[in-house]
Order: structure tokens, then C-alpha cells, then sequence
């Protein structure tokens, strides 16, 4: 094992993968050396396997998933990069129109080898247009399969295996996780999809969280252990599929639900694991389920306002609080 | 460049077309099919002079008025009209019908229901040939309404900036839906974009079969030989309006008259008299036999069975097992 930065995570998957199948290449803005991508998710790549295999392409995000999806439908296997999350509204009609759909409207003819990379979330003063979490738009599109690794050993190991899936797979990380570290295995070893992970067992309660808001979670319930609340983790890793089983059998433990996820709350991912545990736990349940997102609001610029619209540590401790009858 | 293909496989071709299309609005008419069509009837040489500059292998991405360039470049007209009616058995399964058609043994990577989105995904296919070293070629096919989209101008960027093998052919009928060209292009003239941007670009007769398969087959030739992309804007007019829907009276009468006297199919059929290729009997056989199997095509397609309900879950993914967990989430 070694321990290794999220970032380098996501940088040492693309690179094994390019290194063992020829027809994956990177493709995107800024990727190549000496800047490596705008936050260095591919740095060292192009210095080492050559800009062949890194393409840097004109700032055009709805030409860069579709001309990755022209090459994907033709023999290659390419991990196209969008910089930021937000972005995905540039390129959304390849994303939903094009990518996710031609195998479905080929009648099966179309095979899409094709992961499509970003970066979302807020912690950075980025304001309303650099820091969106839009995973519940993607998840909401029959076609793709969505991705959203938590530690560094997750984003490596879920990586890998999305590059080598014949299916399209949307693929989001986190700009605040990038200098998280955490141990990986050494050798090659992938991950599957639809398994979720239990980050830390407990008793009373079931945080199932996303993303950065597993590590919330975490110290959520790190507090919440103080208080003599035994907080259960669960990180699903991909959203679709959705590891559902996993889910259910800790609410059949712990009898509460709090589900923790960064996009806004309104018609956001939360509540539509909230209609899943509700319609297939109802009689679990000892008291109605509790989501934390962010507010319903564009994410502000000024820090204390973002950290106020984001979801915190406090508001998930709240949340599980009030799943025990403790305000 | 001299022109090795066949005269008669050409007129063969625009007649098959014609009478696909023609049947398939006789039989949308009656009721008989379900959705949108958009017909390209008068367009036929431009999709037939341009497919059959390509080979096999090489790649074409269409529009929704896709009819002709899809058999153009090779799907079974059976097919295609099982697909029509939603068969089974269709090009696509029952799942694309008229806008989608897509085969992708003949390197059809689709019609598009999209304006312009054939456009980035051909420079990707022309890309994978540069990357494989295959040789081959991709060609977009294009109307009016696509040249005031980005992704054509990001697209002929992206071609030329990495010299790929991309066949840009703009299907210039004059009108972006219903709009006429000066209420939608800052220019009357295209090919001064593609100049622009840097790869040679040319005017044809896009109602001149040889004139449009020699231009596209030079175009192939510099793509092959690894000198990048190409435009070509082929001018030519639709007979009818954008879809069924829209009978086209927007249009002046005189124009369309003067653009069905210009009917590309019997334009070829009198050069090809002219050189004494082959008698007016001789095309009339050819005409009668596409005619002929097309009206067996639609009478043959309209008992196709059509596919059990189950089948809408089919093909959403490659994958079958998450697949199936990503569509039916849990059931208790």
C-alpha cells in the first residue's frame, strides 16, 4: 500500500490504463504538460506517453464529448475531461442526446466506450458558475452510468474500471478532495460499479453520503459518537447503479435514515434515495427520513455565505439528531 | 479526377431513393406511419454522388432528413422501411424510426434528430481513423438550419487544427426549416467560412451527381492522403417542406417549379442518353425495379411484427446485469 493524494488517484489511473490499452487516449482542455490539466489530474501524462495520447483541444465542450463520442463509436477509448462540472451544461446535448442515447436508438448497434470526467462542487469562492453539483441531472438520464468516488482508493479503483466498461460513465470528482490522501493498493486493481461502501459501521442511525460529504459524514459521526449516537456511513461510490441493498440493510439496522448530498435539495439525488428507502423500508423506519443539501439557492461567492448554502458538519449532526427525537 | 463508378448504379441509387421516399410518404399520408418525416426528395444527388465517393469502411453521419444519405451509403432499404413502420426487425430495432436511421456495418454512425450534432461526432470517428492509422474517412452530411450552430464552426475548427480526415458536405436546399437563407446567415455565401477556417472549400451543382461525386471524391483522396478537411457546399432544393407537417407554401410557387425542372434524377437520366450509356428503355427497367421493390418493401415492412414491450427496456446498456440494475432500480 501506499498513501497517495486523490489527485494522484485520478492522474495514476488515467495513466496505468493509457499505458495498458493503446486505443485509450485523454482528451480535453489544458491536459498536456507542463500544466497537466487545470487541477493537474493528468500531469506527467503527455511528458511521458506523448501528445498523441493527450489531446488538447479548443475551449468547445460540445465538440470535445462529441468528437470523444465519434471516437469511441469507432475503435477508441477515450476519457474526455470536462474542466469543470458546470461546464456539462456546454455540452449537454452530446452528453444526453448523443452519448446516452445511441446505443438505445441504434436499436443496440452502438457500443460507447467513453468516460466523460469532472470536477464539481463548492469550498473554493467560486460562485454560482464554477462550483455547481449537478449529479442529480445526470443520474436523472437513462444511458450513462455516474461515478462519484469519495477517497483516493475509491477514485482509482472506480476509474479504472469505468475506462475499461463498454458503457458511457459520467465520472465526478471533487475540487476540495484533491488534496485528500489515503492508501492504495500498489498493484493494478479496479472496483465495481453498483457496490456501495460502508465507510464506518454504527448502530442508531444511516448517514448515506456522496462525495466530499462522506468525509462530512465521517466527523459527523465522529461527533455524533460523542453524543452517544452511533452513526452508520455509507458511501454508494456510483449512483448509477445505486447499491440499494446495501442501503436498506443498514436502515433495517439502524431504523433512521439522514441522506447527505451536495447538489441543491429540490429535486436533488437525497430525495430520490428518500422515495426509495421510504417505499421499500417504510416499516424499518422509526422516524422520517432527513436529507441535507444545499439551499435552493445559486451557491454565493463570499465565503461565509457559501459555507452557509453548503451542507455542513453541524447541519448533518442536527439532522441525525432529529432522526432520534433530539433537537 | 476521373470517375470510376458506375453511371447505372448511380441512377439506380437516386431511384431507389426517390421511390423510398415517395412510397414513404404515400404510406405516411394514409396513416400508416407513426412519428416525423422529413423527405429529401430532390436532394437525391447530393447523397448519392457524395456516398458513393466513400468506401465501405469510411464513416457518414446524417440528419434528420437522412432518408437518402443512409441508403446512399448502404442500409437495406427493407430495413429502413421496417423501421418506418416501427417493426422489429428495423434498422434500428423500432427504436430510431425515420429520424435515426443508423447501420453501423455500413459506417453509418447515425441520422441525428439534433441539428448539427453528426458534425463533432464525425471529426471523433475521423479522429479514431488518424489514431488506428486506418485510412478511412468520415463525412457529415448537413443542411442550412446546422450553419448558424456552433458545433459546425467548432467542428471545422477542430478538423483542421489536427488535419483530420473530415468531409464537410453542407446539403444547401435554401431553407433552415421554413426560414429562407437571408433571415438566418450573416453571409450568402458559406464556403467563405470553411475558407476561413483554413481548408479549401468549393461550390457544386449539388443537383449534378458526377459534379458532387467528383468534388467529394477529391476531397476523400486529400483526406486519405493525410491534408486534412474539406468543404463542400452542395446546392440543390428539397420539393417539399420541412416535414409532413409543413406543406411547404411558404416557399414561391415559380421557385419550386423552377427547382423540380431542375430534377436531378431526370437530369442524369438524359446525360446518360446523351452518352449512349445505356437507352431511355434501359433506365426505365432500372426505374421499375426500384419501384417495384420498394412498393414489396412497404407491403412486407407493414406486416413486421412489432417488438413485445419488454423490448423498451433492451439496449439502454452495453452492460446487461448494471443495466438492468440502473433501469429497474429495486422492486419489492
Amino acid at each position: 500500500m501506499s498513501e497517495i493524494t486523490y489527485r494522484e488517484a485520478i492522474r495514476d489511473a488515467q495513466r496505468e490504463e493509457l499505458e495498458r490499452d493503446p486505443t485509450v487516449f485523454l482528451i480535453g482542455e489544458d491536459l498536456r504538460d507542463p500544466w497537466g490539466g487545470a487541477y493537474k489530474t493528468t500531469q506527467n501524462i503527455s511528458n511521458v506517453l506523448g501528445n498523441d495520447r493527450v489531446i488538447n483541444t479548443p475551449i468547445a465542450e460540445e465538440s470535445i464529448v462529441g468528437a470523444a463520442l465519434g471516437a469511441a463509436l469507432t475503435g477508441m477509448r477515450p476519457v474526455a475531461e470536462l474542466q469543470y462540472l458546470d461546464f456539462v451544461m456546454r455540452a449537454m446535448d452530446s452528453v444526453v442526446n448523443q452519448v446516452a442515447k445511441v446505443r438505445y436508438m441504434s436499436g443496440g448497434q452502438a457500443k460507447v466506450p467513453l468516460v466523460i470526467r469532472a470536477q464539481g462542487g463548492g469550498g473554493k469562492a467560486s460562485a454560482a458558475q464554477h462550483g455547481n453539483s449537478l449529479e442529480a441531472w445526470l443520474c436523472h438520464v437513462p444511458g450513462l452510468f455516474v461515478a462519484m468516488p469519495a477517497t483516493p482508493y475509491d477514485a482509482k479503483g472506480l476509474l479504472k474500471t469505468a475506462i475499461r466498461m463498454d458503457d458511457p460513465v459520467f465520472f465526478i470528482e471533487h475540487k476540495m478532495l484533491y488534496m485528500t490522501k489515503g492508501d492504495v493498493p500498489d498493484g493494478d486493481y479496479t472496483i465495481p460499479f453498483g457496490v456501495a461502501d460502508i465507510k464506518r459501521t454504527g448502530d442508531d442511525v444511516t448517514l448515506v453520503a456522496t462525495s466530499r460529504m462522506v468525509l462530512y459524514a465521517l466527523e459527523a459521526a465522529a461527533e455524533l459518537e460523542k453524543q452517544g449516537i452511533s452513526a452508520e456511513v455509507i458511501d454508494p461510490r456510483t449512483l448509477v447503479p445505486l447499491d440499494e441493498a446495501a442501503i436498506l440493510e443498514s436502515v433495517h439496522k439502524t431504523n433512521r435514515l439522514v441522506v447527505v448530498n451536495e447538489g441543491v435539495e429540490r429535486c436533488g439525488w437525497a430525495a430520490e434515495v428518500t422515495a426509495m428507502v421510504q417505499k421499500c423500508a417504510f416499516s424499518d423506519l422509526d422516524a422520517p427520513i432527513e436529507r441535507v443539501c444545499s439551499l435552493n439557492v445559486p451557491l454565493p461567492f463570499q465565503p461565509d455565505l457559501e459555507r452557509y448554502v453548503l451542507p455542513s458538519v453541524a447541519d448533518i449532526v442536527r439532522a441525525a439528531r432529529l432522526t432520534m427525537g433530539k433537537v | 479526377m476521373e470517375s470510376q463508378v458506375s453511371w447505372l448504379d448511380l441512377f439506380r441509387l437516386m431511384s431507389r431513393i426517390r421511390h423510398f421516399e415517395q412510397t414513404a410518404f404515400e404510406l405516411y399520408t394514409a396513416g400508416k406511419l407513426p412519428g416525423f418525416l422529413h423527405l429529401s426528395i430532390g436532394q437525391e444527388a447530393t447523397s448519392v454522388g457524395a456516398c458513393t465517393a466513400l468506401s465501405a469502411d469510411d464513416f457518414m453521419a446524417s440528419t434528420h432528413r437522412g432518408h437518402g444519405d443512409t441508403i446512399a451509403k448502404g442500409v437495406s432499404v427493407e430495413s429502413a422501411m421496417i423501421e418506418l413502420f416501427g417493426g422489429a426487425t428495423g434498422a434500428c430495432h423500432a427504436k430510431g424510426g425515420s429520424m435515426h436511421i443508423a447501420d453501423f456495418s455500413q459506417g453509418i454512425l447515425g441520422a441525428n434528430g439534433i441539428i448539427g450534432a453528426g458534425i463533432p461526432i464525425t471529426v471523433g470517428a475521423a479522429l479514431s481513423a488518424k489514431q488506428r492509422k486506418s485510412g478511412q474517412v468520415a463525412l457529415c452530411f448537413f443542411g442550412d438550419g446546422a450553419t448558424g450552430i456552433g458545433p459546425l464552426h467548432e467542428g471545422m475548427n477542430m478538423a483542421m487544427l489536427w488535419k483530420l480526415p473530415v468531409i464537410f458536405v453542407r446539403q444547401n436546399n435554401h431553407y433552415a426549416e421554413s426560414t429562407p437563407r437571408h433571415e438566418y446567415q450573416g453571409i450568402p455565401d458559406v464556403v467563405r467560412w470553411a475558407e476561413g477556417y483554413g481548408m479549401p472549400a468549393i461550390k457544386v451543382d449539388g443537383n449534378d451527381v458526377l459534379a458532387v461525386h467528383t468534388a467529394v471524391a477529391q476531397a476523400v483522396a486529400r483526406g486519405r492522403r493525410g491534408e486534412g478537411p474539406s468543404f463542400i457546399d452542395s446546392e440543390t432544393y428539397r420539393w417539399y417542406g420541412h416535414n409532413i407537417g409543413d406543406p411547404g407554401t411558404g416557399r414561391p410557387k415559380e421557385e419550386v417549379e423552377m427547382w423540380k425542372a431542375r430534377d436531378p434524377i431526370a437530369r442524369f437520366r438524359r446525360v446518360i442518353i446523351e452518352h449512349n450509356v445505356a437507352s431511355g428503355a434501359d433506365l426505365d427497367t432500372i426505374d421499375n425495379e426500384e419501384k417495384a421493390r420498394m412498393q414489396a418493401a412497404a407491403v412486407m415492412a407493414e406486416k413486421e411484427p412489432k417488438p413485445p414491450l419488454s423490448a423498451a427496456l433492451d439496449d439502454v446498456y452495453f452492460d446487461r446485469e448494471l443495466g438492468s440494475r440502473a433501469i429497474q432500480g429495486v422492486r419489492v
